[in-house]
């Protein structure tokens, strides 16, 4: 993917740049509000994290000013301020994501695949597909090698949520965030209790397992395991 | 006496003296005024009066009468009230205490005004020279001219003793509005500077100060009270701050110093990648646990601070305890732990949703790590008769003793049989900041045995900004 970040924390923005660098990224740094508009506005980019506060142009302006000359690339905007006000000013500005510092590497990288996947048009498609698994979204039917799973509604979003980031990490968090609309961590391992109800669902009767645990990080719903 | 001059108080009220004052002179002017000109009137009329009897006398019995009369009023007025001269055609004095008539008196019915001096003869500068007598002169038939005089000198005193007690009127006036104005202004003055005394000790650290509030329950009273009530409010948060910052010191200084110590013993000892990877990922996970106890901490304090945020809606609380039953219940299970929810259906809530749904996912988390295996988790949701939205959690694992239970609402506090369970010891805390910012009872019960923990939300919850988000 390409990247731009836009960040005036110079340590902070070396230490990105090198995670997805290392992850495999282009990415381009521009250290101030002007540079980072400039070069949002000049150059095609997958997806861009900005900061909140910058020189120049604050974080939302420069989002809130690309979204009013039509540029739609995927933004994540990065604060140090970790209010509930402050994650919907963010998404209301034009933003698609919302991170408060400091946040975790892992979860940064998870969100800005699938912040770059969500930009693509496949995302109406009724039918969903990994390896042998299916999903038809609007009979609510999933199966897998042509047998029939049987899921609660929630498993059922959250089965959705996984292969429509087939192949990418989605953290507890993010998980939390998109299926059960809840925005912030509890500290017992609810999330996982209801992914291993799902794995023994899609997974245990069958000899290739399609849900992964990437330590530290998440999940991974993926063909190749 | 310069900062008296300069209180608002005294301006205005030297202002007000003035319009007063100037008012109340043109008011004693004009009675002046028309007292003085109804003297002088009055005056004219009784020489005109005078004149007309003795016209009377002349048309009656002629020249002799009228001779008579004057010489024996002449005679009679010797305090020298009224003077009569009568002049022959030719100017020769008939009657009269002069000797000749006035050169300068010609004109016939013409009332004139002059000095004693002018018209008789006297020393000059002797007593009395500058009377003033007003007199009218009239054409008598046959050429002969009549004067009527009269002193003015009484209407003199009058006029210069009303005007003497005009001038003392308005001194007075005047007197008593500066006065006034320098009272008031040394009242106001005396106490704004109470209030700046106390505001000086305050500015220099003592917090604990307050306003001085009189008896009189006026403004200034209740100006005084309001900032009092600020104050107290400053204090209580700036005591709040310092708690949170003497907790953050303490209670952040060890998982640090685990942390670093951690880091600092993997260096002294020879390792391996693997074995290195592997404290490197405990440290990560000791840095995130600093970091959910610093915004667990963050979000305490703003709560606490009651810095009211947009964020607040109208929200289905029973969907939010629904969803929240359902996140949990599966934990439960898989800890063998019978999870059961009595949510009653369309109870709607005004707040902060995601708060309130972390308060409630705190009191779960809890009744998760406390509930013996085997044991059972209750979570209702319920609307009483009053309205008030009642939400609660109880699990039968150790529970709280009765003496503890205010104790654990405070930041940091760990009961020791909590030691050995993860938690940062803010928990509760977090619920009690929530319920508070909306205005909701926390209470915590025993449940015979285990903890049963109720949040009560009044009906009439203050309905602050709502934003559309």
């Amino acid at each position: 993917m390409r990247i731009l970040v836009i960040e005036d924390d110079l340590d902070a923005a070396a230490f990105l740049v090198k995670g997805l660098n290392e992850s495999g990224h282009i990415v381009d740094h521009a250290a101030d509000g002007h540079d980072g508009l400039h070069l949002a506005e000049n150059n095609r980019y997958d997806v861009m994290v900005v900061d909140r506060m910058l020189p120049g142009i604050d974080g939302l302006s420069i989002v809130r000013k690309l979204r009013d000359s039509e540029v739609d690339t995927p933004a994540l905007i990065l604060s140090a301020l970790g209010e509930v006000d402050d994650r919907v000013e963010g998404l209301a500005a034009g933003g698609d994501d919302y991170l408060p510092k400091p946040y975790a590497l892992a979860e940064l990288m998870a969100r800005l695949e699938a912040l770059a996947r969500r930009a693509r048009p496949e995302q109406a498609a009724t039918q969903l597909q990994v390896g042998d698994l299916q999903m038809d979204r609007l009979k609510r039917k999933v199966t897998r090698a042509g047998q029939d799973i049987l899921l609660q509604p929630r498993e059922f979003r959250l089965l959705e949520y996984l292969m429509r980031h087939a192949g990418q990490v989605v953290t507890r968090t993010m998980l939390l965030e998109n299926v059960w609309d809840f925005h912030f961590d509890p500290q017992t391992n609810v999330v996982d209790v209801h992914i291993s109800r799902l794995r023994s669902k899609i997974d245990k009767e069958f000899a290739h397992p399609l849900l992964h645990t990437v330590r530290g990080s998440g999940y991974r719903l993926d063909e190749h395991g | 006496m310069p900062r008296l001059l300069r209180t608002t108080a005294f301006r205005l009220s030297l202002l007000y003296a003035a319009v007063f004052s100037l008012i109340a002179s043109a008011a004693l002017g004009f009675v002046f005024w028309s007292t003085i000109s109804h003297i002088d009137e009055q005056i004219d009329a009784r020489l005109r009066l005078e004149t007309d009897v003795l016209m009377q006398l002349f048309r009656s019995r002629e020249l002799p009468g009228l001779l008579e009369t004057i010489q024996t009023r002449n005679r009679a007025d010797n305090a020298g009230t009224f003077v009569y001269l009568l002049s022959g055609p030719d100017r020769d004095l008939l009657a009269g205490p002069l000797t000749s008539w006035p050169t300068d008196l010609d004109a016939s019915r013409t009332y004139a005004t002059f000095t004693r001096e002018q018209l008789f003869e006297v020393q000059p500068r002797s007593k009395g020279h500058d009377e003033l007598i007003r007199v009218l002169v009239t054409q008598l038939p046959g050429g002969y001219r009549m004067l009527v005089g009269h002193s003015v000198e009484d209407a003199k005193r009058l006029q210069s003793h009303t005007l003497t007690i005009v001038a003392v009127a308005i001194a007075g006036i005047v007197g008593f509005a500066l006065l006034g104005g320098a009272l008031m202004g040394w009242d106001v003055l005396r106490r704004i500077d109470a209030v700046n005394r106390a505001a000086g000790e305050i500015v220099h650290g003592d917090l604990t100060r307050r306003l001085p509030i009189s008896r009189r329950n006026d403004e200034f009273d209740a100006l005084a009270l309001r900032l009092n009530i600020m104050l107290e409010r400053i204090e209580k948060l700036l005591v709040g701050m310092r708690q949170v910052t003497d907790h953050v010191a303490h209670d952040l200084r060890k998982p640090l110093n685990r942390l670093r110590s951690r880091l600092e013993v993997t260096l002294l000892e020879a390792r391996n990648e693997d074995e290195y990877r592997e404290v490197m990922e405990d440290a990560i996970a000791d840095a995130d646990d600093l970091i959910g106890t610093f915004n667990a901490l963050l979000s305490i304090a703003q709560m606490e601070a009651d810095v009211d945020r947009d964020g607040r809606t109208q929200f289905s609380a029973s969907a939010l305890c629904e969803d929240l039953a359902e996140l949990y219940a599966a934990a439960a299970e898989d800890k063998h732990i019978t999870f059961r929810s009595d949510i009653q259906s369309a109870i709607t809530l005004n707040g902060v949703r995601g708060l309130v749904a972390q308060a409630f996912s705190n009191l779960l988390d809890n009744a998760l790590k406390y509930a013996p295996t085997d044991g059972t988790i209750e979570f209702a949701l319920r609307q009483d008769n009053d309205g008030a939205v009642v939400a609660t959690v109880a699990d039968n694992g150790p529970g709280i003793a009765a003496e503890d239970r205010e104790r654990v609402l405070e930041r940091f506090v760990r009961l020791e049989a909590a030691r050995s369970t993860p938690g940062n010891g803010l928990g509760l805390s977090l619920v009690k900041a929530v319920t508070g910012l909306h205005g909701a009872q926390l209470v915590l019960r025993d449940n015979h045995p285990g903890l049963y923990v109720e949040v009560r939300f009044p009906n009439n919850l203050p309905r602050l900004t709502v934003s559309p988000a």
